[in-house]
């Protein structure tokens, strides 16, 4: 195990930072060097990095991981000790806070909690659009987390409103607004007219306005109605997710890891109307597709994409089950590797476990799925999600 | 010191921010409409966007006014880049083949902006006009394979496009590109 520590930190500019590395073995081992980057934010990363390498290689390694996290400087204690006198200056009384048990909504809430306390209400709402077992999960954290949360059943509500919708911006723009009304009402409830929300970088980038193009109405941002009762305060807007997860990190957050998922959820990766039946598919196609992926991640047979997911397609295709005739629909797989979800590429999945994935979606889904392909797109051309 | 982002409505100008504040720079993303003289920033760095440099090229604003008024270094990014080859006499249009993300460059010249990079590295990209042609105030920094003109430089004033995005975390090298223009920014 090597053991690093730096010495001799010398500021010979502002830009330029002369560092030595050395181990606890023999002196020859030493490491001189010098970079133009110029703070060293957490070395930690560093030390983790270079005990995976060989000894003979450490060397060169330790260089290339200093040099590569030398210019990682986001502070999370900075920065939650400014939002923390942010926050308290902006809400004097009580707030809600709109968490799906995502990183962001979840790091953004725990974030408020820590500037107002107890007078914060989380309220997660189940859409029907979420994925297996998601609600008792985020029950579960939301409870652990100590942050008053109230949920509420909206599942009905949301397959009304969408039913016959079919373009994906009508989708966005309609969960937006019904997100809106359950949060007026619960804002209402608490008497408060402050709503946080979770809203990253990438949101009100992609919804788009004035001479920025609109890519896709995030449902917190570009899906808002014109006319709501709420005041939004949004301290995680300048952050993007490599950031979040930093900073959930340093707030201990359980979820720091978790992949990103969208707020309009399942509707989205329905390709045309989100109907209950077709939801309960690509549901399930999800699941297959994370167990599987996670499963190949902890044998070690890949790396974990930064998102993986299943999108159900309304193309029908024929095929053969059983020694019977099949005309069922397809399930698109899609995995990316991404930093901070404005520029992707396709994830390069070994195909045995695009296999077993496949497999087992089509033995699972039956008659309702008969085909499996996957999305080869990097970002740009395509966006992450389809819709 | 101080390096301004003039915002043209790009997906990723927020991300030039994101670089400079990271390299240790004061910035602000400012509007594309800001007066020349209210710029008091070492070094100005102009965003991408969704305008189309054959139609729409009143969408970039004031950018005329900084290429005729300033000296200080200016990297100018994508429709930037083609408004820069525009401003002096220069032809562009709707490219034959757009590209969009992945592609590989290839330097063509030693030079500044690409100090101490590779001949060859994975840029990404993502735009549907490009630069036809340069007066020869310019030279030609690199290419690739669908697009001949991807860096330039202008001659009689610090000032460098980029037909790729180096603010993008998929594009190799980006950090140290960015790096290379705030060298010329603190000169």
């Amino acid at each position: 195990m090597v053991v690093l520590a730096l010495i001799n930190i010398l500021l010979a500019n502002y830009t330029e930072l002369k560092f030595r590395v050395f181990d606890n073995f023999p002196k020859k081992k030493l490491l001189k060097g010098r970079t133009k980057f110029f703070r060293i934010p957490n070395l930690n990363s560093d030390i983790r990095l270079s005990r995976k390498f060989k000894f003979a290689k450490e060397h060169a390694k330790i260089k290339i991981s200093l040099k590569r996290y030398l210019i990682m400087p986001f502070e999370p204690e900075k920065f939650v000790e400014k939002k923390i006198s942010e926050i308290q200056k902006l809400i004097k009384g009580k707030a809600v806070i709109a968490c799906s048990g995502g990183v962001d909504s979840t790091t953004a809430a725990v974030l408020t909690s820590k500037a107002i306390g107890s007078r914060l209400t989380a309220v997660f709402v189940d859409t029907g659009y979420l994925r297996k077992n998601e609600p008792e999960n985020v029950k579960e954290l939301l409870k652990g987390l100590q942050l008053n949360p109230r949920f509420v059943d909206a599942k009905e509500e949301f397959y009304e409103a969408l039913k016959g919708v079919v373009d994906p911006e009508k989708k966005r723009m309609i969960i937006g607004e019904k997100f809106i009304r359950v949060f007026e009402r619960e804002a209402k409830k608490e008497k408060t007219e402050y709503l946080v929300q979770g809203t990253i970088a990438p949101d009100w980038i992609e919804s788009g306005g004035a001479l920025r193009d609109t890519i896709k109405s995030h449902h917190n941002v570009g899906g808002l109605p014109k006319e709501m009762k709420l005041k939004i305060i949004e301290p995680l807007r300048d952050l993007y997710k490599d950031e979040i997860r930093k900073l959930a990190r340093y707030l201990k957050i359980p979820v720091s890891e978790k992949q990103p998922y969208p707020g309009p959820g399942l509707a989205i990766r329905i390709i045309g109307e989100a109907t209950p039946e077709a939801t309960d598919i690509v549901r399930e196609a999800c699941a297959i597709v994370e167990e599987e992926i996670e499963n190949a991640v902890k044998n070690k047979k890949m790396g974990k994409p930064w998102q993986y997911f299943a999108v159900l397609l309304p193309v029908k295709t024929v095929g053969v089950q059983g020694d019977v005739r099949a005309y069922g629909n397809t399930i698109a797989i899609r995995a990316v590797h991404s930093i901070d979800g404005m520029t992707a590429e396709y994830s390069k999945i070994p195909n045995e476990v695009l296999e077993k994935i496949s497999v087992k979606i089509t033995n699972t889904l039956r008659d309702k799925v008969n085909r499996v392909v996957y999305d080869i797109t990097n970002k740009p051309p395509g966006t992450i999600e389809w819709e | 010191m101080k390096v301004y982002v003039v915002d043209n409505g790009g997906q990723w100008t927020h991300r030039e921010w994101r670089v400079l504040k990271y390299l240790g720079v004061d910035t602000e993303i400012i509007p594309n409409t800001t007066p020349w003289k209210q710029i008091d920033s070492e070094g100005l760095v102009l965003s991408g966007g969704a305008p189309r440099i054959g139609t729409e090229s009143t969408k970039l604003g004031a950018t005329s006014e900084y290429l005729a008024n300033l000296n200080i270094p200016i990297l100018a990014i994508c429709v930037a880049h083609q408004f820069l080859a525009m401003n002096f006499n220069g032809e562009v249009g709707q490219a034959e083949i757009p590209e969009y993300g992945k592609v590989e460059l290839e330097v063509d010249c030693d030079n500044e902006l690409f100090q101490g990079l590779p001949k060859k590295f994975y840029v990404w990209e993502s735009h549907n006009d490009e630069v036809k042609s340069v007066t020869k105030d310019f030279t030609v920094l690199a290419h690739s394979e669908n697009c001949r003109i991807q860096a330039i430089k202008y001659m009689k004033k610090p000032f460098y496009g980029v037909q790729f995005h180096p603010e993008v975390e998929h594009t190799q090298y980006g950090y140290k590109i960015f790096k290379n223009f705030l060298a010329l920014c603190r000169k």
